[in-house]
């Protein structure tokens, strides 16, 4: 309910107190069913950039070849945390541990795309737009933010983050990108809150002052609300020492955002690993899976865990081999991650083969990564939506219902 | 003066009949010269804004009364600057911070400590020989040289700031802030005040030099190949990771080569190093065998594969491309993307002669560009200062806190690829935070704390509760020990339980770290902008609300206001002042000045430029 009242306060500032009591315009019905009822699907997508080390994230310790491989870097069995007989995760992974013992967290093998680009800039708009080897204008979380609301809703599509990622540009949303909620706030004395408040119709026949102009919209659309949800949140739960701005979604999450979709990242390439990796990336992974597991256990505490679904993604996995400075350099096929309670645990997807590496030495993916962003659309968010969003026909995993 | 008119119609319909030239009336796509009857006042403040950190209305007039030509070479050659004025630019004041134990310094804590333990010492401290945590002093130390060459780091980019605010010869630094942009290194990886230094200066050196001279100095730079990796690429197994770059984002862009050609090239500039502050080819880790690079063979070393490089095609384009969205617009049509590579390749990559071009340019004064861009970060804050008359960058707010908090800290980009100029400046959170820079200018936050000396964000949290700890006199580990949150040790996060190293305690050196490296680095004053709006208005005889509107957005924006806007604005002033009779206002509208000035620079038009 906290939605709908929510936007029909705004739409009774906007426009008159009649819509209050019922009357709803019918250019609004669109947005206010978009907005629904409180109970919506949530996904959130979280980026690890700079090409995560999947070979030494779940360790296939079982295979004499990871040693072969990786024999300085490569993780010894009684160092790991075995989810079974053949894998284990590397120690930094506790939290991630704790939900595969709870069956909360799919793990999907050997994702990839086809004739892989090796370039981190290249391959994660590849990842960003899910138009491998060529490109699109906007990204797949805006593309799909465009589906399931086709008129623009205030504050539907969220990116935690001190800039905008290419994966939320969407043609109907204004991406709602803030980085600090605390900060989140136009300050100014009273006598001036009149003009800073207020935004010129985006008329000017100049595209980067319209532009401009529609940033300042969705500004004021969205600093109140973000730091009042801020404001309210106050948690028991140990996210650990990086959080990546898991409790802000959270915080949004609990006061009722209607945001269907929230990207953020663990930016700046950190987990471009080429030099003496070890200590470095399970530093890195335990940040990641410390955040994600206090991200999980807050939202059970907040009764919303039913709403989400995490997806975790890099965009590449590295060599197979490691190279002479205790390092990896940039690959190809890698792991993805899927938690929520409506997640079933498990493996999915076909290991990418140690053996097999093609001619660069690497792995060799065995499922397409639109696929499983077809899984997080078709299988979480909006059966059928996948095809129109990924422009092409990628089979769900059945990992969901 | 007839003859010139003459030759340049004639020329015009030459190039009409050739059918090559279809330009826009307004000049857009034409980067013909523009006629000098063309040069106004307008003109000169465009140039202004692009070629440096705005003007203030006298360098504006200045330039107005030169030639196109005269203006432009100015800026680009320092043609009629003052000699004496360029050499009065005082160098970085140094703290003295580094001590030769240091270099080389190890890739991180595990690493020094390895070393440390393998070798008896490390960073020039030896082990104690007994009692605990013997390794203690040398985790210090590492803590030390980490914290003070961050805080030294810092009075680097405010030295570099300052360049920008009063250089007479600001294209200097603005070009140097476009090569630190696409020949990024961070002082996050490089860890070393005194090799982004170093870089910094190569870049305002040789920034309007020539673009082989300066990706050879970048290719053998410190800082570059300590941020590569460079420093470990060696024969039989070269390191890719600077190979793919030079190719990807310094010359030419993706997909004008392989992944052979990457691997050939890194086998090209293996035994490329450093020692200490100086460029060093170590010969018995360089592969001198034979390479196959973008179809050629030979035996390339790292200089001739830059030439390689340089002689493809995609290079001038590339970087002609690149160099003319930073100055003047974003959205590039495919003819005047090639008409721009060709300029450059014939110029031989000589970016001086290739900058003058442009700014001279009919496309450079046309619809297509004027206003158009966002200004980035730096851009703004340094042209804020500029046209409010400062003559140095004030302390509060902390410059590298504000630029950061605005997307653009200097000296730590956030990737080898710099930072996305254009629209990725802008989101809602951002525009919010420009206009809250313009509110603490005009009055001055009061909670404002010295980073310098204070330890801030998170970790500063817990640098702070351990020093309250430990001068409480408790034990080490205990004064370390995080608080766990509810839920036990179930519950807490990895990342957060207690370490067991008995040798050393990090959490300890970290703090003790912090406490060296203030006692070392010098402090960065923390003065207010000291600004006097009121002379302005009262110099410039403005009597009316409006008036002063006017002057003011003259003076600060590039593109009008509309009607609305500038009426409420005078309004909301107006009603401030208690009078529309400016004058008699005069011994009190300092602050409803300010008032109007906040509202001015934070609208979204004040950040083009």
């Amino acid at each position: 309910m906290m939605n709908r009242r929510q936007l029909l306060t705004r739409l009774a500032a906007l426009g008159g107190s009649g819509l209050v009591t019922g009357a709803v315009p019918a250019i609004f019905q669109s947005a206010l069913a978009a907005a629904g009822d409180g109970k919506e699907r949530i996904l959130v997508v979280f980026e690890m950039s700079g090409g995560n080390d999947g070979l030494n994230s779940i360790v296939p310790y079982a295979d004499d070849t990871y040693y072969k491989l990786r024999p300085r870097i490569g993780i010894k069995p009684d160092k790991l945390l075995k989810l079974d007989e053949h894998y284990g995760f590397n120690p930094g992974l506790l939290g991630f541990q704790r939900l595969w013992k709870d069956g909360r967290l799919a793990i999907v093998h050997g994702v990839g795309y086809a004739q892989p680009s090796f370039s981190h800039f290249t391959s994660m708009a590849y990842w960003h737009t899910a138009a491998p080897n060529s490109g699109d204008e906007y990204g797949w979380c805006g593309r799909l933010a465009d589906a399931l609301a086709p008129q623009p809703v205030p504050n539907f599509l969220i990116n935690v983050d001190t800039t905008q990622s290419l994966a939320v540009r969407s043609r109907i949303h204004t991406p709602v990108v803030f980085d600090e909620p605390e900060r989140f706030q136009r300050l100014g004395m009273q006598q001036a809150r009149g003009l800073l408040d207020y935004v010129s119709k985006p008329i000017s026949g100049n595209a980067s002052l319209d532009y401009l102009d529609q940033v300042a919209h969705s500004a004021d659309e969205a600093s109140a609300l973000v730091r009042e949800a801020w404001a309210k949140y106050k948690t028991p739960i140990d996210y650990g020492i990086a959080p990546a701005q898991l409790p802000k979604v959270a915080a949004c999450i609990a006061a009722g955002l209607p945001a269907r979709v929230y990207y953020l990242a663990f930016r700046n390439n950190a987990f471009d690993t080429h030099v003496q990796q070890a200590d470095l990336h399970q530093r890195l992974l335990s940040y990641v899976a410390d955040a994600i597991h206090g991200f999980q256990r807050d939202l059970e505490r907040l009764g919303q865990a039913d709403r989400v679904t995490t997806m975790i993604f890099s965009e590449f996995g590295r060599r197979a081999p490691e190279n002479t400075n205790l390092g990896t350099d940039h690959g190809a096929a890698n792991n993805m991650f899927l938690v929520g309670t409506k997640v079933h645990g498990g493996h999915y997807g076909k290991p990418a083969s140690l053996t097999a590496l093609d001619d660069g030495d690497n792995l060799v993916y065995t499922t397409d990564f639109r696929r499983v962003y077809a899984t997080a659309i078709d299988g979480w968010l909006q059966p059928g939506a996948a095809k129109s969003v990924l422009k092409g026909d990628f089979e769900a995993l059945p990992m969901f219902g | 003066m007839l003859a010139p008119n003459y030759l340049r119609i004639f020329a015009l319909a030459l190039l009409a009949l050739s059918g090559l030239n279809t330009f826009a009336a307004d000049g857009s796509g034409d980067l013909t010269p523009i006629a000098d009857g063309a040069w106004n006042r307008a003109t000169a403040q465009h140039l202004l804004e692009r070629a440096g950190f705005g003007g203030t209305p006298q360098e504006i007039d200045k330039l107005a009364r030169m030639t196109p030509r005269q203006a432009v070479r100015y800026l680009v050659y320092f043609e009629g600057v003052e000699p004496r004025a360029i050499q009065a630019q005082p160098a970085f004041d140094e703290s003295d911070i580094f001590e030769a134990g240091l270099d080389p310094f190890p890739a991180g804590r595990p690493a020094t400590t390895a070393l440390a333990t393998a070798k008896g010492e490390a960073l020039g401290i030896k082990i104690k020989r007994s009692g605990n945590r013997p390794l203690q002093p040398v985790v210090n130390e590492f803590f030390y040289w980490l914290r003070a060459s961050r805080l030294e780091t810092d009075r680097v980019a405010y030295w570099w700031a300052n360049r920008m605010l009063s250089s007479p010869t600001p294209l200097q630094e603005k070009m140097a802030v476009f090569w630190h942009g696409h020949f990024a290194s961070s002082e996050e990886k490089v860890r070393d005040y005194r090799k982004m230094l170093r870089q910094l200066a190569l870049f305002q050196r040789q920034g309007l030099g020539n673009f082989r001279s300066l990706l050879i100095g970048v290719a053998q730079d410190p800082a570059m190949l300590a941020f590569l990796d460079a420093g470990v690429n060696v024969k039989g197994s070269p390191n890719e990771n600077f190979a793919r770059e030079i190719m990807e984002l310094f010359t030419m862009g993706v997909g004008n080569y392989s992944e052979h050609d990457i691997r050939e090239a890194a086998r090209a500039f293996t035994g490329w190093s450093y020692h200490g502050l100086d460029f060093q080819v170590d010969q018995a880790k360089h592969d001198d065998g034979e390479k196959e690079f973008l179809g050629q063979r030979g035996n390339f070393d790292g200089v001739q594969v830059i030439d390689h490089i340089l002689a493809h095609p995609a290079t001038p384009a590339y970087i002609a491309a690149k160099i003319y969205r930073y100055y003047a617009r974003e959205d590039l049509p495919p003819a005047l993307r090639s008409a721009l590579a060709e300029r450059l390749k014939a110029s031989h990559y000589d970016i001086a002669a290739f900058l003058e071009t442009i700014f001279l340019s009919r496309d450079f004064y046309s619809p297509a560009c004027v206003a158009t861009r966002i200004k980035s970060p730096v851009e703004l804050v340094i042209s804020t200062y500029h046209k409010l008359g400062l003559t140095h960058v004030p302390g509060a707010p902390d410059f590298n806190l504000l630029t950061e908090s605005l997307g653009q800290r200097l000296l730590f980009p956030p990737t080898v690829a710099g930072w996305s100029y254009g629209r990725s400046w802008v989101t809602p959170s951002l525009l919010i935070e420009r206009g809250n820079f313009a509110l603490d200018v005009m009055f001055a936050d009061i909670e404002f704390i010295p980073t310098d000396r204070y330890p801030e964000y998170a970790a500063g949290d817990e640098i702070r509760q351990v020093h309250r700890r430990i001068r409480a006199g408790m034990e080490m580990s205990a004064a370390t020990a995080p608080v766990a949150k509810d839920g036990g040790m179930a519950m807490m996060a990895m990342s957060n339980q207690v370490e067991h190293a008995e040798e050393f305690n990090t959490r300890y050196a970290s703090y003790r770290g912090w406490q060296m490296a203030i006692e070392r680095v010098k402090p960065i004053a923390r003065d207010i902008a000291r600004i006097e709006l009121t002379r302005l208005v009262t110099g410039n005889e403005l009597s009316t609300p409006a008036a002063v509107v006017d002057f003011f957005a003259a003076r600060f924006l590039s593109v009008p206001l509309d009607a609305t806007t500038r009426q409420k604005m005078i309004d909301a002033f107006t009603a401030d002042l208690g009078t529309s009779d400016v004058l008699a206002a005069a011994t009190y509208m300092e602050d409803p000045l300010r008032v109007l000035l906040h509202m001015l620079l934070s609208r979204p038009e004040y950040q083009l430029g």
